[in-house]
């Protein structure tokens, strides 16, 4: 009785705590960024002003091609690079595990200054040196998820089984390692897309124009758009995001492996 | 009809060494594999046998030595082309594959025909008896079917040798015993060479037509499950497969040896022992029979430990001055015993082995 008592007034203080501070104001914003003309009525003007605005497509088209790219490269480079370090590498780990969390005790200041100066020529005139920063803020994020999906499954011994049942390594990786790791993956390129899509100190100060950076001039010129601006990111954002989840998601599904090899049990 | 078409294969090992550093896993071995003979390699954890078995597989390369399949040399074969069918200790079976394309994994990779894979599946699952499984995950199976779906796809590439790295070890005791005999009667009936690794004595024993001992990367003796028990080579062998009681003992210069006031002789076995040292004579529990109590010459002692075991009873007994030591008696005899009760008993072994401590 008391148990449930507890675990009932649980759920309300939780329930109070999350409408005071989160459903409220957000439902709050998006109410007021449907104001009319001078406060009166309710209409999509403020998301016709920001639409109309210059450079919010290019904005968002930048932001997402970078995001896109950033995740890539990331897991690219460190899924390889996490499957050595569990299958033959267990003594590098510490190391490359205080490298991946450098960027979280470096200031993106330092950082983006610092390595801006080092990079090549080429990338320093493209907004593309911007994938190279994003990827290395991921690092911490993509390092975590990938090393706790890894630890969750006997690597070493699926690896042995498919090479002592004739699999080259290619075969293996794509086969045996990356499905039995997949919730890792999709944990990292959540992350690392997040990471990007959001991101807004080194941009601005290498002064170039993602949607972020483009969200602050513009919201400066209009205090409803401003607002409108607010609750459009955050919607785009949770769409995305399920997107992202639902795609990944459906890979790993069973129907579709059940589909692809129907072993009857015809004689 | 038979699902194993080709013939059994030879294994032949040559002085096989694996050093870590300064650590020798394995130190010359050699052992030979005839065709369709099943060996065991018994040892305590760290004696090599693991180490062997990988060799064998080739997830482990040998330092010295080395190895012949029909006479070929593997040593520098990669894993993959060796064709030897490995079923490891638990968590081996890819957890996003069903049954079937567990089984499958091993023959797309050599590119059969679907037809014929779709046939040696079924056969397979049929060997196993798993047949109602095959869409099965492996998470919704039990640890014994587990074990049986990794010996079914170890089988289905047809390989050269079989290899067990302790199959059983993470099985519940009933189901284990169960699946070991499966894995035997399996391994008659395709007459497939192979080598399995396990530290429990019983189960070498139980399904091998050969037990090899080992100890620190060497075989102290290899025989079969007969020979080992009754005649071990070495202390080490009698202490390890089997249970013994191991009891002091005072060698006395004609080649006997004092147990409990009892003489026996010594077994020549027993190596070079230095008479100055204290001695440990090795006795089994089944070598040792009551006797009347009027009996000059037999040993007394206070029943302190009954256990019935079905046709045997096991007693475990107290002398003063001595560890508990266990008797192993027909459950008919020992029906009038009681625990704290005296008894008088005898040494019945021809002769003893007896090492240095």
């Amino acid at each position: 009785m008391n148990k449930k008592l507890s675990k009932i007034s649980l759920f309300i203080l939780v329930g109070v705590l999350l409408l005071a501070i989160f459903i409220l104001p957000l439902l709050a914003a998006t109410i007021f960024s449907f104001k009319g003309m001078g406060g009166k009525g309710y209409s999509f003007i403020n998301y016709q002003w920001l639409i109309e605005q210059d450079g919010f497509w290019p904005a968002i088209s930048t932001t997402l091609r970078l995001a896109i790219l950033a995740a890539i490269l990331n897991l690219s480079l460190m899924v390889p690079t996490m499957v050595f370090l569990h299958l033959k590498g267990q003594k590098w780990k510490p190391l490359v595990d205080a490298i991946c969390i450098l960027p979280l005790i470096i200031p993106v200041v330092s950082l983006a200054i610092g390595a801006q100066v080092a990079m090549p020529g080429i990338l320093q005139n493209t907004e593309y040196e911007l994938v190279f920063f994003y990827v290395v803020i991921g690092l911490p994020f993509t390092y975590r998820a990938l090393d706790t999906s890894l630890s969750s499954v006997p690597l070493k011994t699926l690896v042995e089984a498919s090479r002592s049942l004739g699999s080259n390594w290619l075969n293996t990786i794509i086969r045996v390692i990356t499905p039995s790791i997949r919730s890792g993956i999709t944990a990292a390129l959540f992350l690392s897309f997040a990471l990007s899509l959001g991101e807004y100190t080194i941009t601005s100060l290498l002064h170039w124009e993602t949607f972020p950076t483009w969200t602050v001039v513009a919201a400066q010129q209009n205090i409803l758009g401003a607002i409108a601006i607010s609750v459009f990111t955050f919607a785009a954002a949770i769409i995305l995001m399920t997107l992202i989840g639902l795609s990944t998601h459906k890979g790993s599904g069973r129907e579709i492996v059940e589909e692809e090899h129907n072993y009857g049990m015809a004689e | 009809m038979s699902a194993q078409k080709r013939t059994s294969s030879t294994l032949e090992l040559k002085g096989v060494s694996r050093h870590f550093g300064s650590v020798k896993a394995l130190d010359g071995l050699d052992l030979t594999l005839v065709p369709g003979e099943m060996v065991a390699l018994l040892g305590p954890s760290g004696c090599g046998k693991t180490t062997a078995l990988r060799i064998v597989a080739g997830l482990e390369t040998a330092t010295y030595g080395d190895l012949f399949i029909n006479g070929v040399r593997y040593n520098d074969t990669p894993v993959n082309e060796r064709d030897m069918g490995m079923v490891f200790q638990s968590y081996s079976l890819f957890p996003n594959m069903t049954v079937a394309e567990n089984i499958d994994y091993g023959l797309r990779v050599r590119k059969i025909d679907k037809n014929k894979r779709m046939k040696r599946i079924n056969q397979m699952l049929d060997l196993v008896d798993l047949g109602p499984k095959s869409t099965s995950y492996p998470h919704q199976l039990s640890g014994g079917q587990q074990q049986r779906v990794a010996l079914a796809r170890a089988l289905a590439i047809e390989p050269n040798v079989l290899l067990l790295d302790e199959p059983l070890s993470a099985l519940d005791a009933q189901v284990r015993v169960q699946i070991r005999e499966e894995i035997r009667r399996i391994q008659l009936d395709l007459g497939i060479t192979t080598l399995f690794v396990t530290h429990d004595q019983e189960e070498a024993m139980a399904i091998s037509d050969r037990v090899g001992v080992m100890r620190s990367g060497k075989l102290e003796q290899i025989d079969t499950p007969i020979d080992i028990y009754n005649n071990p080579a070495t202390p080490f062998v009698a202490s390890f497969v089997g249970m013994a009681n191991r009891l002091p003992a005072e060698i006395s210069g004609a080649g006997n040896v004092k147990v409990l006031e009892q003489k026996i002789p010594l077994s020549p076995l027993s190596g070079n022992l230095e008479k100055t040292k204290s001695a440990i004579a090795l006795v089994r529990p089944e070598a040792i029979a009551l006797t009347d109590e009027q009996d000059p010459l037999a040993t007394r002692a206070i029943v302190a430990v009954k256990s019935f075991q079905g046709p045997i009873t096991k007693l475990g007994v107290v002398i003063e001055g001595y560890p508990l030591i266990h008797i192993d008696l027909s459950s008919k005899e020992a029906r009038k015993l009681d625990v704290g009760q005296k008894i008088a008993f005898k040494i019945t072994a021809d002769e003893l082995m007896v090492e240095n401590v």
